[in-house]
């Protein structure tokens, strides 16, 4: 292989599929990224077995070829180097690729492309079309609701439903659930539904970045794999297997009393109550009080030997108002909702101290999220 | 002991203890309807120095009990069937069972996996009595999952306890108010808590078999045999145990360790282990809503040299990931030395003198 490109492009391109590069592996191939050639382009892989990333970048090339080298060697030379031209030209006897960009030269000994995985091909499958900002919007209102631990694989997934235009993401850990509604650019034929890796609908929100070219996912028809197209990169994911819970019946269909505050007075005082609740199990209690324009909301911890702190924001109340409308939270669960909502209304409903608490922004009707609390003595 | 259901006088505590029966062997035989009614045990293989987890009925009918080797009980037993540990499914099963109790109160004191106390004083009301409670926690525990607990009804935790363990399996025992004496005289020493087999030994060559003679002695014999105990033990050969039901006990650490089959020195292994130990003592934090701050990771070597090493950080943590990120630094801190290990253990402590760890509970979604 001969090929040229520009130093800022290839620095991108390996930033871009580096996501995909597995860090700790039995497989040290997959600590490789592969670089082949393709009509002109140069064409970047990896993958970490859970998902691969590919993407092409402009390039000059005069002989056609492929190589794996570490991904992390060569990113970290690359990334040294001044923004120009670099040639790149593989040996065969011992493996390796050669750099030159300017007076920097380097060898970086490769392995050979066959025990490179092969990058699943999607050919065929039912493709969803969405606006790429709701697909990066829904995934950023959900997937950090999935689980990181895989006690129970099938909660680290989002759970994918597509009936017509209309889509539902859900995910939840045991301790919270999120939930987002929208619409599709096109109906689907088909009705259809699938679990897919949290950390891979991450990794597709990330890339979409500001990108305004709609998104296309490709499910294939044996619901093993998917395929995302954004822009000039592809991503390929695994689906997961297995059943997801019935989420909706986690749901509470009613509530005895809510509140409608501003995220930013809430969130500020979520905030200065986690200081208090960091050295526990980060709980902060609500209590919701009447007040004389509408009501209000207490928000108060406590770090024993420490001291406690106490804060209140105006809110307008409605339904029950009493003394069991009270209910603790771990801080983290409260925060991280309300920090992907952004500024604008939300809405917090309750029952009681031990049923789930929902977090709802007023101006974004498809999403739901519920939160179960903490059992505490008041 | 039929269960009297008429309504206890006041100022007595009204506790529970519920115990499944045979707990592991019977989720199996549950789960793998062709082994009812055949001995099961539950453990490592003979060849990998397994011992036995848990036993059937069936199989405690050739005098298996947990604790002895497999081998020893494929020698009593040679049409055994021996499963291996699904602890997975034992810990969810678990926290269904303890669902199901916090369903009933919100006292429940879990022991371990399958047992656990419940104060039910405060829930009598006009209709319902400790002993009815109990047959309802007996009948909600079968239809939900299918297994059958034993219970025993006292007015203490010790007398609940031994209660429970008198009509095993699927029994219920109720010890009312003011009949304790009945019912435990009569009992051997060793049915008290504490009270292990050199003490009965012990105890015996002095002619005392039963808790009645026991509790003949005067206070200066328990404190010269019972040390510091002494109070605790003479107050429950009457039936007097003032523990409360605590539903959070102050745990100092939670860890998780294991013997190797194989003793390893390969770094590779050894980091996976050390992940998975994480992931069990991580989820253990998280069910239980706390943190820590001090991750220690144990290793005894080949030749049986145990050693330790412990880091605290500035934040408490709880997630799998990150305790694991500390163990395995740890971990390659100690592999320069290339010794080859047998047992490998995680362990996070450092939760700190917080209202969370003794009564404060991160609820999960039902089924969750």
């Amino acid at each position: 292989m001969r090929v040229s490109c520009l130093q800022q492009n290839l620095s991108r391109g390996l930033s871009i599929v580096g996501r995909a590069v597995a860090s700790r592996s039995n497989l040290p191939v997959l600590q490789n990224v592969k670089i082949s050639t393709e009509d002109n382009m140069l064409v970047l892989s990896a993958t970490n077995l859970d998902i691969a990333i590919t993407t092409r970048i402009g390039a000059q090339v005069e002989e056609d070829g492929e190589i794996t080298i570490p991904a992390r060697l060569l990113t970290d030379f690359v990334n040294s180097l001044p923004d120009d031209r670099i040639d790149i030209k593989t040996e065969s006897d011992p493996l390796m690729a050669g750099l030159t960009c300017q007076r920097f030269e380097a060898n970086i000994n490769g392995t050979d492309s066959e025990e490179f995985p092969p990058i699943p091909t999607v050919d065929e499958g039912a493709t969803i079309k969405m606006d790429p900002q709701v697909l990066r919007e829904t995934v950023a209102h959900v997937a950090f609701a999935a689980a990181t631990e895989d006690s129970r694989p099938v909660l680290t997934g989002i759970k994918v439903e597509v009936k017509g235009d209309d889509f539902t993401f859900a995910a939840a850990d045991g301790f919270r659930l999120a939930v987002y509604e929208g619409k599709l650019t096109e109906p689907l034929p088909e009705d259809m539904e699938f679990i897919i890796p949290a950390k891979s609908m991450q990794e597709v929100g990330r890339l979409i970045g500001s990108d305004d070219t709609e998104v296309e996912f490709t499910i294939t028809p044996t619901g093993t794999h998917a395929l995302f197209n954004i822009g000039t990169v592809e991503i390929v994911s695994q689906l997961m297997p297995g059943s997801f819970p019935n989420f909706r019946s986690l749901i509470p269909e009613e509530n005895r009393s809510s509140v409608t505050v501003k995220q930013e007075d809430f969130m500020r005082a979520v905030r200065s109550a986690a200081i208090f609740a960091r050295d526990g199990s980060g709980i902060v209690r609500l209590q919701l009080l009447d007040g004389e324009e509408g009501g209000r909301i207490s928000i108060s911890s406590r770090a024993e030997e420490m001291g406690d702190n106490q804060s209140e924001i105006d809110g307008s109340v409605e339904g029950e108002v009493d003394e069991e409308s009270k209910i603790a939270f771990n801080n983290k669960y409260l925060s991280e909702v309300l920090d992907v909502l952004g500024d604008g209304e939300i809405a917090f409903e309750m029952s009681t101290a031990s049923s789930p608490g929902v977090v709802r922004a007023v101006d974004k009707d498809g999403y739901t999220h519920v939160v179960m609390p903490m059992f505490v003595q008041w | 002991m039929a269960a009297d259901a008429s309504h206890y006088p006041e100022d007595y505590r009204a506790i529970i203890h519920a115990d499944f029966d045979a707990f592991y062997a019977s989720v199996e035989q549950r789960d793998y309807p062709e082994l009812i009614g055949k001995p099961v045990v539950v453990g490592g293989k003979s060849e990998n120095r397994g011992v036995v987890a848990s036993a059937s009925y069936e199989a405690r009918a050739f005098g298996i009990s947990s604790a002895i080797p497999m081998s020893r009980a494929y020698r009593l037993c040679p049409q055994l069937v021996r499963k291996p540990p699904r602890f997975e499914v034992y810990r969810s099963v678990s926290n269904k069972v303890m669902d199901i109790f916090r369903s009933i109160t919100p006292l429940v004191e879990p022991l371990s996996l399958d047992e656990a106390y419940l104060d039910v004083t405060r829930l009598e009301t006009s209709e319902i009595t400790p002993p009815l409670i109990a047959q309802e926690l007996k009948k909600k525990v079968w239809a939900e999952l299918s297994l059958t607990i034993s219970v025993g009804v006292g007015t203490s935790k010790c007398v609940a306890k031994i209660a429970s363990d008198m009509n095993k399996p699927d029994g219920i025992t109720v010890v009312r108010p003011g009949t304790e004496r009945e019912f435990l005289f009569p009992l051997p020493v060793q049915s008290i808590w504490g009270i292990g087999p050199k003490t009965t030994e012990r105890l015996n060559s002095f002619g005392i078999n039963t808790i009645e003679q026991l509790s003949k002695r005067d206070i200066s014999w328990f404190e010269s045999n019972f040390g510091s105990n002494s109070l605790s033990v003479r107050n429950m050969c009457f039936g007097e145990d003032p523990r409360p039901v605590v539903t959070h006990r102050e745990r100092k650490s939670f860890s998780s360790e294991t013997t190797l089959v194989d003793d390893s020195d390969d770094p590779e292994i050894l980091r996976e282990i050390v992940i998975r130990l994480s992931n069990d003592v991580g989820q253990s934090l998280s069910s239980r809503g706390i943190s820590g701050k001090t991750v220690k990771l144990k290793l005894r070597s080949s030749d049986f040299i145990t050693s330790t090493r412990q880091r605290s950080v500035l934040e408490p943590i709880q997630l799998s990931s990150e305790i694991a990120d500390v163990a395995v630094d740890l971990l390659n801190h100690e592999l320069y030395k290339k010794n080859s290990y047998r047992l490998v253990g995680v362990g996070v402590s450092g939760f700190g003198s917080l209202e969370n760890s003794q009564d404060a509970m991160q609820l999960r979604f039902k089924g969750f």
